[in-house]
């Protein structure tokens, strides 16, 4: 096991890498009731496309997602309320590109960790329950399909992206959930849920070593190698569509605006390269800018504005998003800014500020538990150890903020989604 | 583990001192009686402040300041206690031993406070009305888009209709109109009079002793010569009103929303057992309603209950196909009606219970949560310290579950029905 100590933040993270592949991180917090535990498989709503068994599977979109709310069926019933039982709170999350499962708890951490480690081990599916998940992951597209924040992202998503999976809903379609089968879901299970796909990391007062143990005992012993599949998608460099514009019932128009940018691939040049994008756009639009106090006192936008760099595994693009009465201005503004800044360059100053506060918000979100141990995970399956953020922040130059936003916040490569208020006068 | 300091006369500092986090956080409330005639003032008050002050005039130059504070945060505050409105500002800081060259943060960050809170930006001896309006138009968007979230906004409207004669049916942010008639002139005398009668609540979460934070706040109101009114004490439900309401949207999903009441309040014996009612139907992945209206009968995909202590008013809300409502309604009717007969299974009651302690314990494992659950708590009247109301929900029995069960009546509904756009 090794012991990595990182003293300017307080922290300490032990790793173990097990015979059978899988990887353990553990953060140790004395003094806290809580414990958080995530376990997570290196495989989300994009990964659809794979081999297996020297078979070419294309699985239907949402499939990832239906998987998860499946794997909460166990032989002797649906689990969670052996969790609730014990009094840990278990729940999981599918994103684009992985999912994970995890649970909380302030006591009786070892039963609670044995039962994460075993379901989602345990593939089983019936017809039966299959079918019947239909209903339930059917209500929770409708859902989706009423939020204007859903709606605003999935459609700019259609309109920036090509060939990226990104462009699809991670819940998938009613029509693409229906082709779903119990084999379906063995099968990527099998191919994305071994342990050398996945990550076991907890955050709390636990013995890292009783972590590994427990995840050695519960999990299959052999290691299986990584199964092959698409995770590279060819993307022309510039969006598919400039704007797309529809109505809901929302009260005041919504807009999210992102600028599409190469792929930042993955590893510490990819997090350095994230990290000057989210500073870039700190100089460019964040609320010490010249650009959001103008837009702010003009009443073009409000509180709810904001953005950064957005990644996901083979892709990466700057998005900003807010209610506006003015979706275009908004727009407009921002690229005529970043021409400005580019032109103008951005003092030392400046960038000494914006890392003394990017690095204290840094340090902030580390007592929760939360975010913790979320960007561990995240980061850890892109190839970068999250806690070496100061790091970076230091080598991180003025001119690499221009660069980016040269190359970045340009007409060609930008989109618009934009959700306006039903104009119910006109319908009637 | 909380101290509390009388620093002035009507001005309390509660202390959580803890050592163990990365970051500290310090609120700032006026406490007032929630009322028509100052919710609006009081939610649009804390947004004002935080444009500028007489030194530091605009939102630029104070997210400088801040960023000079290693990111530190200075945000408004609007929620409700029971029947009071709180109003004020939300400071987190990291800790000084995470700041480069050993610089002060906690030290700067109240005196930062102090200077949003006693030298605002002034024009003509108002606020300026360029800053007042458009802090108007952001709260009308604010309260407005709370249709945005239709589980929020159906949850909304039915407090609005079970509540009319109730601070519960006032809104937290305060009503459109009201703040549309807002003036800079009538937002300053408000501005005065808090400063000259309001009740004032802090409470800091962080590594510093009670007195070296007391030193720093000791001369808050120093040179005001304030006059507290006492406040009212908190009630429970009036039944006044109620029945059936529905509103349509074109949305693809129905919003069910269901109001109960009963006079079990978290300033009565049984309160523990009324918010295990509340968990053995609806909490978590393990209620009642869940259980059979989700994993049964594949109706929704969220469904659950939540209880009002301070108010006595349980609801029960879900998202569902627009014609499953009477489905659902009498479902959530049978559940209920199962609990009151007695019909509680050891793996229900020990979820509820477990969901219930789990929550409690975590409490204290933010800065955050820590001041969420405490500055409320201490302002609503409950019975007991947040331990001893652990060990009375350890100690609760089914039968007394059922017999809270029995006081519940159910009082309003509201359906927000989707029809095809």
């Amino acid at each position: 096991m090794i012991e990595k100590v990182y003293p300017q933040l307080g922290e300490t993270v032990f790793w173990e890498t097990l015979e059978n592949g899988l990887t353990v991180a553990v953060v140790p917090r004395p003094g806290f009731s809580k414990k958080l535990c995530y376990f997570v498989t290196d495989y989300g709503a994009i990964h659809t496309h794979f081999t297996e068994n020297g078979k070419e599977i294309v699985a239907p979109a949402g499939i990832a997602h239906y998987l998860e709310h499946k794997m909460f069926d166990m032989p002797e019933g649906e689990i969670s309320g052996q969790f609730a039982a014990i009094g840990a709170d278990v729940n999981a999350f599918t994103s684009y590109d992985m999912t994970a499962y995890y649970f909380s708890c302030t006591g009786q951490f070892e039963k609670a960790l044995s039962l994460l480690l075993r379901f989602v081990s345990t593939p089983y599916f019936t017809e039966e329950s299959v079918e019947k998940e239909q209903g339930i992951i059917g209500q929770e597209i409708e859902m989706n399909a009423d939020s204007p924040d859903t709606a605003v992202f999935e459609r700019l998503m259609g309109c920036m992206y090509e060939n990226h999976p990104i462009n699809t809903p991670i819940l998938g379609t009613r029509k693409s959930i229906s082709e779903i089968t119990p084999e379906m879901l063995y099968t990527c299970h099998k191919a994305f849920y071994s342990p050398e796909n996945m990550l076991l990391c907890v955050v709390g007062d636990v013995d890292p070593v009783t972590v590994c143990e427990m995840a050695r005992e519960v999990l299959p012993k052999e290691k299986k190698e990584k199964t092959p599949r698409v995770d590279h998608w060819e993307e022309p460099a510039t969006v598919l569509r400039h704007s797309t514009e529809t109505e809901m019932e929302v009260a005041m128009p919504l807009f999210q605006l992102g600028f599409k940018c190469p792929d930042p691939g993955r590893g510490e040049e990819a997090a350095r390269q994230e990290f000057v994008a989210d500073l870039a756009c700190e100089a460019l639009f964040g609320e010490s800018s010249d650009l959001y106090l103008r837009m702010y006192e003009e009443g073009i936008i409000d509180n709810s504005f904001g953005g950064g760099f957005e990644t996901v595994a083979g892709m990466g693009m700057l998005s900003v998003s807010g209610d506006s009465d003015d979706p275009e201005a908004v727009r407009k503004a921002i690229i005529a800014e970043a021409e400005r800044l580019c032109a103008e360059g951005i003092s030392e100053e400046t960038l000494l500020r914006m890392k003394r506060s990017a690095m204290g918000r840094r340090i902030r979100a580390l007592d929760s538990f939360n975010s913790f141990i979320f960007r561990i995970c995240a980061y850890y399956f892109s190839g970068f150890d999250y806690l070496h953020f100061p790091a970076i922040y230091e080598r991180i130059t003025a001119n690499e903020l221009t660069e980016f936003l040269r190359t970045a916040v340009r007409e060609e490569n930008c989109a618009i989604s934009v959700i306006r208020p039903i104009n119910k006068e006109e319908k009637k | 583990m909380i101290q509390c300091i009388e620093l002035s006369e009507g001005v309390t500092l509660r202390l959580f001192q803890d050592d163990r986090f990365k970051q500290g956080c310090l609120s700032l409330q006026f406490v007032r009686p929630m009322s028509r005639q100052e919710a609006a003032l009081n939610a649009l008050l804390p947004n004002v402040l935080l444009r500028g002050t007489a030194k530091t005039p605009d939102l630029r130059s104070i997210t400088l300041r801040l960023d000079d504070l290693y990111g530190a945060s200075v945000g408004p505050l609007a929620r409700r206690a029971g029947d009071y409105q709180l109003s004020g500002l939300f400071c987190g800081f990291i800790e000084d031993k995470y700041a480069q060259n050993g610089d002060a943060v906690f030290g700067p960050m109240i005196a930062f406070l102090k200077e949003i809170l006693f030298m605002p930006r002034l024009e003509n001896g108002a606020f300026p009305e360029a800053v007042v309006e458009s802090e108007k138009k952001n709260l009308i968007a604010t309260i407005e888009s709370r249709m945005n979230d239709k589980r929020a906004y159906a949850a909304d409207t039915l407090m609005r209709h079970m509540c009319s004669t109730d601070s519960y049916g006032i809104p937290r942010l305060g009503d459109k109109a009201d703040v549309a008639a807002i003036t800079p002139r009538s937002l300053y005398a408000h501005y005065e009079k808090l400063l000259r009668e309001g009740r004032v609540e802090l409470f800091y979460v962080g590594s510093a002793g009670a007195e070296t934070v007391a030193d720093h706040l000791r001369d808050l109101f120093a040179g005001h010569e304030r006059k507290i009114a006492p406040l009212p004490a908190q009630t429970g439900f009036s039944n006044v009103g109620g029945g059936q309401f529905e509103e349509t949207m074109a949305v693809s999903q129905g919003k069910l929303a269901i109001g109960y009441y009963s006079p079990i309040t978290q300033r009565s014996e049984e309160y523990a057992a009324m918010h295990l009612c509340s968990a053995v139907l609806g909490g978590g992945m393990t209620g009642k309603l869940f259980v059979k209206v989700r994993e049964q009968m594949s109706l929704c995909y969220d469904i659950g209950a939540v209880y009002y202590s301070s108010k006595g008013i349980m609801t029960v809300s879900a998202g569902i196909d627009s014609h499953m409502k009477d489905v659902v309604e009498q479902q959530v009717e049978e559940q209920i009606a199962a609990i009151c007969r007695g019909e509680i299974s050891e793996t229900e009651m020990e979820s509820a219970r477990q969901l219930l302690l789990s929550a409690l314990s975590g409490v204290d494992d933010t800065p955050g949560n820590i001041e969420g659950y405490y500055a409320v708590q201490a302002l609503t009247g409950g019975l007991l310290s947040r331990e001893e109301y652990m060990e009375a929900v350890a100690a609760c029995t089914p039968e007394k579950v059922a017999q809270a069960a029995k006081t519940l009546r159910k009082h309003t509904v509201f359906f927000l029905k989707g029809v095809a756009q």
